[in-house]
């Protein structure tokens, strides 16, 4: 019989366990109804920044997003139409861009422009205010501030998800 | 009477182990997950595990018909993460 002292093997189990939970991110997201994190950030070709405040009474779409994302990529001149769709005064678009480098946004968009502000987050400040998961993600915003609806990722589908809820909004 | 062996009381060697517990809290304190929008290098090209998707196909195609089996070529890498 040995005399070798053996621990029990849920002591061994410890150091497992706290391996796994080291990874374990925050589950919790911005939730339908929840209030929009308020931000204010400078604009891409503008000198001042734009705040959600300032857009207070009209319904907001608000997109993070960044060039190296494909669906990204893909949806934002989707939502160049999408704004064209809606009188201006009453939706609004808002895309947060999390690109680290300006060049890559300048770049991306000299092919693609779009007409409605790209606001700029390169720290993710915002982002991570807004407990973003996925790239990309989207939020729909009621004339309150108050969160509407959120979508994960992008689908072609999105869009005429996107353009039903702000319809029905707008009535 | 008790047996010998009874009284022999176990050596006490839980330093190793708790060295390795130690270790693996000293280790971990710098690990952090890596956030959606700090994956732009991840998703660079040269970050691709299989960089030419057609040319991959083409090596699992012959490694699967010369191994006689296939599956497994799987492996978390690059990627933007997207969708």
């Amino acid at each position: 019989m040995s005399n070798v002292y053996r621990p029990p093997a849920r002591i061994c189990l410890l150091p497992l366990l706290f391996i796994l939970f080291s990874f374990g991110g925050p589950v919790c997201a911005l939730e339908t109804g929840d209030p929009a994190p308020a931000f204010s950030l400078p604009r891409l070709g503008g000198d001042t920044p734009l705040a959600l405040a300032d857009l207070r009474g009209k319904l907001v779409y608000v997109d993070f997003w960044a060039s190296w994302c494909g669906p990204c990529r893909k949806s934002l001149p989707l939502y160049e139409e999408m704004q064209a769709s809606f009188p201006a005064n009453r939706f609004r678009i808002i895309a947060i861009n999390l690109d680290e480098d300006r060049e890559d946004v300048l770049h991306f968009l000299a092919s693609r422009p779009v007409s409605y502000p790209i606001l700029l987050d390169p720290e993710g400040v915002t982002a991570s205010q807004w407990q973003i998961r996925v790239m990309p993600s989207s939020f729909l915003l009621d004339t309150d501030g108050a969160i509407v609806k959120a979508w994960v990722g992008f689908e072609l589908s999105h869009i005429e998800e996107i353009k039903n809820e702000v319809r029905s909004l707008l009535r | 009477m008790k047996s010998a062996h009874c009284s022999v009381k176990p050596r006490l060697r839980a330093g190793p182990y708790f060295l390795m517990f130690a270790s693996s809290l000293i280790i971990l304190s710098a690990c952090a997950p890596v956030q959606p929008w700090e994956r732009g290098r991840l998703a660079q090209p040269q970050m691709a595990l299989d960089g030419d998707a057609l040319l991959w196909a083409m090596d699992e195609h012959v490694y699967s018909s010369k191994e006689a089996a296939s599956g497994g070529g799987g492996a978390a890498g690059g990627g933007c993460g997207c969708n």
